[in-house]
C-alpha cells in the first residue's frame, strides 16, 4: 500500500512538470503567433489551436499533481467544526463523491480517446491535427488522477484525517494583526 | 419529475456534497452526471467525453492562465512590492488607500481583459499579497479584489457583452460603450465602501502611523516604472491592432516573464532563474483547478438545460401579467438565483431568447438591461456554489478561507445591488454614452 | 403517450434567422399533426456547442439539429465538399445539387455516420473587409482574413492573403481591433454577428457566388427508429414543408444581407463573372486539389458535382 501511494504520487509529480511545460509552451506560441501576424504579415495556421490544446493538456496532466497539494478548492467550513472521527467520515465520503465522478470521466475521455484513434477523426481545420493526440493527455490525467484518489484514499485509511489544515484555523481568526510580516 | 422538481433535488445533491468537503469541480460534475443519466440513460457517456473536453478547449479560457502566469512572475519580482510601497507612501493618509488603489488597477485591467476571473487573478496575485502585509484584513483584501474583479464583463471589452449582442441582435460597440460608466460608477460604490469599513473598523489605519515626507514620495515613484511598463504594453498589444484579448493575454505573460528576468534577474539581481519553476508551480496549481471547475459548470450547465429547468423558469415569467417594475424585479430576482448556480455566458444564452422580447415589449431599454444583467451575472461571480471569481481568490491566496472571502464580499455584492437601483433610477448612466457616440437607437 | 423530442441549433432564437425558423416550422408542423409529438428547440448553442452537435445527434443524444455539415468534415473529410469555393454558384443550381449522386453520396456518409436529412438548404455568403472590396483575387491580396473552413483559407492563402484562425465569436473584437481586415462567412452569420458595425465593404452573393454552405436539418437515427410509423411520416413531411420554406425564402436572405449593411452605411458590391472564375482557377490549384488528395475518391466527388447543370 505504501509503495503505491509512493509511485502514484511520484507519476503525479512527473505529470505536473510536463503540464508546466505545456503552459510554458502554450505561452510560446501565442506570441509567436502575435509576432509573424503583426510583425512579419504572415498566416497563422497552428498557432490558436495548438494553444487551445497545450491549455487542455495542462489541466489535466496538472490535476493528480494538485490533488496532492491539495488545490481544488472545496468548501470546508462543516469539515473543520466537526470532531476527528465524524471529519474521516465526511473526508471519506467526499473522496468516494471526487472518485466516482473522476472515474466515469476517466471511462469517457477514453471512449472519446479511442474513438479518435480508432476512426482516424481530426480537427476541422488547415493543421488538421489527428483528435487522439488532444484527447490523449485528458484521459492521462484523469486516470491518474483517479490512481491518486485511491492513494489519499488509502492514506486517509493509514493515517487518518489530517489535522485542519492551516487554512481551516484561519477563518476563526479575525485578528488582522496576526498576518502581519 | 417536473423541471422545478429536479432543478430542487439537484441543488440539494449539490449542496450535500459541497457540505461534505467534496472539491467544487467535482461535485459539479457528479450532479451533472447523475442528472444527465436520468434524462438520457447510461448512453450519455458517449458524448460525455467529447462535451468535457470541448469545453474546455476553447481559445477565450485560455487567457485565464496567461493572466495568472503574468501575475505569478511579478508576484516574484520586487515590482509588485515597489508599486504598493509608491502607492503607499502617497495614500497612506487615506483610510483604505491601498484597497482603493487595488479597485482602480482592477477596472484598469478590466479594459484589458472581456473575463471576469482573468482580471481578478492578474491583480489578486499582486493585490492580496500586498494588502495583507500591510495588514488589511483578509476579508477586505480578498473580498475587494473578488468584487473589483467582477468588473472585466461590465467594463469593455466583455465576453458576455458580447454573447448578449448576438442573442439578442443589439450592438456589440452600443453595448459596450453602455457598459462604461456603470462600470466607473461601481468601482466608486466599492470604493466608498471601502473607506467606510476601514474607517469603522479602524484597520487599514495602521498606515497612518507612519508619514512620508515629498521627498521620499518622489523617490518611490521611479521604481514603478517596470509595473506601468507592463501595463503600457498590454494596452498597446490590445488598442494598437496587435493582438485580440485572448492573444494579448498570452503576449502579456511572456512579456512579464521577460522583463522580470532583464530588470530584476540580470540588473537588481534581486531575482533569480530558480524561481522559474515556482512561478509555473504557482499557476498550474490555480489554473487547473479554474479550469476543471468551468469544465464542471459546463457539464451542470448543460444538466440543467437538458431538463429545461432555467427555460421553463424564463417561460413561467413570461406567461406573468404584472406592472413593468414588479416584472423587473422578478427578472432581477430570477438573474440572481441563475447566477448563483450558472456562469454568466449560460444563463444568458438560456435565458435571453425568452426574457429579452417580454423586457422590451415592457417597455425597457435592451442596452440599458444588458447592463443590468451583467451586474447580475457579475454577483453570480462572488456567490457560491459556482462564484468562479472565489475560487479564483482562493486559489491565489489558499491561507484565506472561502468563508473570509465571502463575508469581504458581501458588502460589495449590496454595493452591486445599489447599483441596479441606481440605474433603475437614472437609465440615462448606460445610455447616455451611447447615444451621445452613436446616436439615438431606434 | 407523448414523445419529447430536443432540437438544437447555433443561431440566435426567435429573430427571423432561417434556420431557427426551420427548426421552429418543424416543432410546430410536427406538433400539430396530433401524433403525440413534441419537439423542444434550443436556439443559440444553448444546449450543446456548435461542433459538439454531431456527435449528439448521431449518437441519439439530441434528437434533431440544424447543422453546417463541413463542421464535421474532421471526421468525414468528404464533407468538406459542402463548403467548396465556387462549387455551388448560385441558388438554382444549389436545387438541382440536392438530388445528384454527389449529394447522393454525401448523404449516404451522413446515414451511415447515425443521422438522416429532413431537409435540405445551401446558404449563401459572402465578405466583409475593412480596407478595399473583396472582389477579384487581386483585391484580398496582403489582408489579414478569417474564413469559415480549411478550403476557403487553402484558398485566400493562395491568392495572397493571411489567414488568422479564431473562434467566430471573436470576428467582431478582431476587426474593431484591425487584427483582422476581412472575413468570409454565411449570410445569415454576417448579419447575426453584426459583423456590420465594423466592416467597411461587403462583398453580397448575387449571380456569381463563392460562398454556399450545406446546412441541412439533421436527425438522429436512433431517435428516428424509436417513433412508430405515424410520428415518422409527420416529421417527414414537416421536413419537407421547412425546405420548401428555406427555398422560398433563400433569395430573401441575400437581400435582408444587403439591407442590413446598406443600413449600416456599408458600401456593398458583387462578384464579377471574371472575378469568381480567377478565384476559381486558384481553388482549382489549391483547395480543390488538396480535397482530391486527401480524401479517397475526392477527386470523383468534385467531378460529379461539376457535372451538375
Ligand atoms: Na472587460
Ligand atoms: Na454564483
Amino acid at each position: 500500500m505504501r509503495l503505491y501511494i509512493k509511485l502514484v504520487s511520484a507519476l503525479s509529480r512527473l505529470l505536473g512538470v510536463i503540464a508546466g511545460l505545456f503552459l510554458l509552451s502554450a505561452v510560446l506560441s501565442v506570441s509567436q503567433m502575435v509576432f509573424v501576424r503583426y510583425m512579419l504579415n504572415q498566416s497563422t495556421v497552428w498557432q490558436t489551436e495548438y494553444t487551445t490544446y497545450a491549455i487542455v493538456a495542462a489541466t489535466f496532466l496538472g490535476a493528480p499533481w494538485v490533488l496532492i497539494v491539495k488545490g481544488h478548492v472545496n468548501v470546508d467550513v462543516l469539515q473543520i467544526a466537526a470532531g476527528p472521527r465524524l471529519r474521516l467520515v465526511m473526508e471519506a465520503l467526499s473522496g468516494l463523491a471526487a472518485l466516482v465522478f473522476v472515474a466515469l470521466m476517466t471511462y469517457a475521455a477514453w471512449y472519446h480517446f479511442e474513438e479518435a484513434l480508432t476512426n482516424g477523426w481530426r480537427s476541422d481545420t488547415v493543421w488538421s491535427v489527428p483528435l487522439w493526440m488532444p484527447t490523449l493527455p485528458m484521459w492521462t490525467g484523469l486516470l491518474m488522477l483517479c490512481l491518486q484518489y485511491i492513494a489519499e484514499l488509502m492514506r486517509l485509511a493509514t493515517e487518518g484525517a489530517p489535522a485542519p489544515s492551516a487554512h481551516g484555523t484561519e477563518l476563526f481568526d479575525e485578528t488582522v494583526g496576526s498576518t502581519k510580516s | 419529475m417536473s423541471p422545478l422538481v429536479s432543478g430542487l433535488v439537484m441543488l440539494a445533491a449539490l449542496l450535500a456534497l459541497l457540505a461534505i468537503g467534496t472539491p467544487i469541480a467535482f461535485a459539479l460534475g457528479l450532479v451533472a452526471v447523475g442528472a444527465l443519466f436520468t434524462v438520457y440513460g447510461p448512453f450519455f457517456l458517449e458524448t460525455l467525453g467529447e462535451q468535457f473536453f470541448s469545453a474546455m478547449a476553447s481559445f477565450s479560457l485560455v487567457s485565464i492562465p496567461m493572466f495568472i502566469l503574468m501575475g505569478a512572475a511579478v508576484a516574484s519580482s520586487p515590482a509588485g512590492k515597489d508599486l504598493y510601497e509608491a502607492l503607499d507612501r502617497w495614500l497612506n493618509r487615506v483610510p483604505g488607500g491601498l484597497v482603493l488603489s487595488n479597485l482602480g488597477a482592477c477596472s484598469i485591467f478590466a479594459a484589458l481583459s472581456g473575463s471576469s476571473p482573468a482580471t481578478c487573478a492578474a491583480i489578486g496575485k499582486m493585490g492580496i499579497p500586498e494588502m495583507r502585509k500591510r495588514g488589511y484584513p483578509a476579508e477586505i483584501a480578498s473580498g475587494s479584489i473578488a468584487a473589483g474583479g467582477t468588473l472585466g464583463i461590465l467594463i469593455p471589452p466583455s465576453v458576455t457583452m458580447i454573447v448578449y449582442g448576438i442573442a439578442t441582435e443589439t450592438s456589440i460597440g452600443r453595448l459596450f460603450l453602455a457598459g462604461l460608466l456603470p462600470g466607473f460608477m461601481l468601482t466608486v460604490y466599492f470604493m466608498i465602501w471601502t473607506i467606510i469599513a476601514c474607517r469603522r473598523r479602524g484597520i487599514g489605519l495602521s498606515d497612518l502611523t507612519e508619514s512620508f515626507s515629498m521627498r521620499e514620495r518622489f523617490a518611490a515613484l521611479p521604481r514603478v516604472l517596470p509595473f506601468l511598463l507592463i501595463i503600457a504594453a498590454v494596452l498597446y498589444t490590445l488598442y494598437g491592432g496587435v493582438a485580440t484579448p485572448s492573444e494579448a493575454a498570452g503576449v502579456g505573460a511572456l512579456f512579464c516573464l521577460v522583463l522580470v528576468a532583464i530588470i530584476y534577474g540580470v540588473f537588481s539581481h534581486s531575482w533569480n532563474f530558480r524561481q522559474m519553476p515556482t512561478i509555473f508551480r504557482d499557476t498550474l496549481k490555480e489554473s487547473v483547478m479554474i479550469m476543471l471547475i468551468i469544465g464542471a459548470s459546463e457539464l451542470f450547465a448543460f444538466a440543467l438545460s437538458s431538463m429545461f429547468i432555467t427555460q421553463s423558469i424564463a417561460q413561467a415569467i413570461a406567461d406573468m401579467e404584472v406592472n413593468r417594475w414588479v416584472l423587473m424585479g422578478i427578472v432581477n430576482v430570477f438573474l440572481l438565483i441563475a447566477g448563483f448556480f450558472l456562469p454568466p455566458v449560460g444563463v444568458i444564452l438560456m435565458t435571453a431568447p425568452i426574457l429579452i422580447p417580454i423586457i422590451i415589449n415592457a417597455g425597457f431599454d435592451p442596452y440599458w438591461f444588458a447592463v443590468i444583467l451583467t451586474i447580475n451575472m457579475e454577483i453570480g461571480l462572488i456567490t457560491p456554489p459556482v462564484g468562479l471569481n472565489l475560487y479564483v481568490i482562493n486559489g491565489i491566496a489558499p491561507d484565506i478561507s472561502l468563508g473570509s472571502i465571502l463575508r469581504g464580499s458581501l458588502p460589495y455584492v449590496l454595493c452591486m445591488v445599489l447599483g441596479i437601483v441606481t440605474l433603475c433610477v437614472f437609465p440615462q448612466i448606460a445610455l447616455f454614452l451611447p447615444n451621445l457616440v452613436m446616436g439615438v437607437a431606434l | 403517450d407523448d414523445v419529447t423530442l430536443r432540437a438544437s441549433h447555433q443561431w440566435p432564437g426567435g429573430k427571423g434567422d432561417v434556420r431557427d425558423e426551420m427548426v421552429q416550422l418543424i416543432a410546430k408542423e410536427a406538433k400539430a399533426a396530433g401524433v403525440g409529438l413534441d419537439v423542444q428547440v434550443f436556439p443559440g448553442a444553448s444546449l450543446v456547442k456548435p461542433k459538439d452537435q454531431w456527435g449528439a445527434v448521431t449518437k441519439g443524444q439530441i434528437d434533431l439539429t440544424a447543422f453546417p455539415l463541413d463542421y464535421a468534415s474532421g471526421r468525414h473529410p468528404e464533407f468538406s465538399a459542402t463548403l467548396m469555393p465556387g462549387l455551388v454558384g448560385s441558388h438554382e443550381r444549389a436545387q438541382r445539387l440536392n438530388d445528384s449522386p454527389f449529394m447522393e453520396e454525401i448523404k449516404s456518409i451522413v446515414e451511415e455516420a447515425g443521422a438522416i436529412i429532413l431537409a435540405d438548404a445551401w446558404l449563401a455568403g459572402g465578405f466583409v473587409s475593412q480596407q478595399q472590396c473583396i472582389t477579384s483575387p487581386e483585391t484580398a491580396k496582403g489582408q489579414t482574413m478569417r474564413a469559415a473552413g480549411p478550403a476557403f483559407e487553402e484558398m485566400l492563402v493562395g491568392a495572397g492573403a493571411s489567414i488568422a484562425s479564431m473562434p467566430s465569436s471573436e470576428i467582431y473584437t478582431a476587426m474593431q481591433q484591425n487584427v483582422l481586415t476581412g472575413a468570409n462567412t454565411s449570410s445569415g452569420s454576417l448579419v447575426s454577428y453584426r459583423i456590420f458595425e465594423v466592416a467597411k465593404c461587403l462583398t453580397a452573393p448575387g449571380e456569381n457566388a463563392l460562398w454556399f454552405m450545406y446546412e441541412p436539418i439533421l436527425m438522429s437515427k436512433r431517435s428516428f427508429d424509436r417513433l412508430n410509423e405515424e410520428q415518422q411520416q409527420a416529421l417527414q413531411e414537416a421536413g419537407d414543408k421547412a425546405e420548401e420554406y428555406f427555398a422560398g425564402e433563400a433569395a430573401a436572405l441575400d437581400q435582408k444581407l444587403i439591407e442590413a449593411y446598406e443600413g449600416a452605411g456599408v458600401e456593398v458590391v458583387e462578384m464579377s463573372k471574371d472575378d469568381f472564375d480567377q478565384w476559381l482557377a486558384i481553388a482549382k490549384e489549391t483547395s480543390y486539389k488538396n480535397f482530391a488528395e486527401r480524401v479517397e475518391n475526392g477527386q470523383d466527388l468534385i467531378d460529379k458535382a461539376l457535372a451538375v447543370e
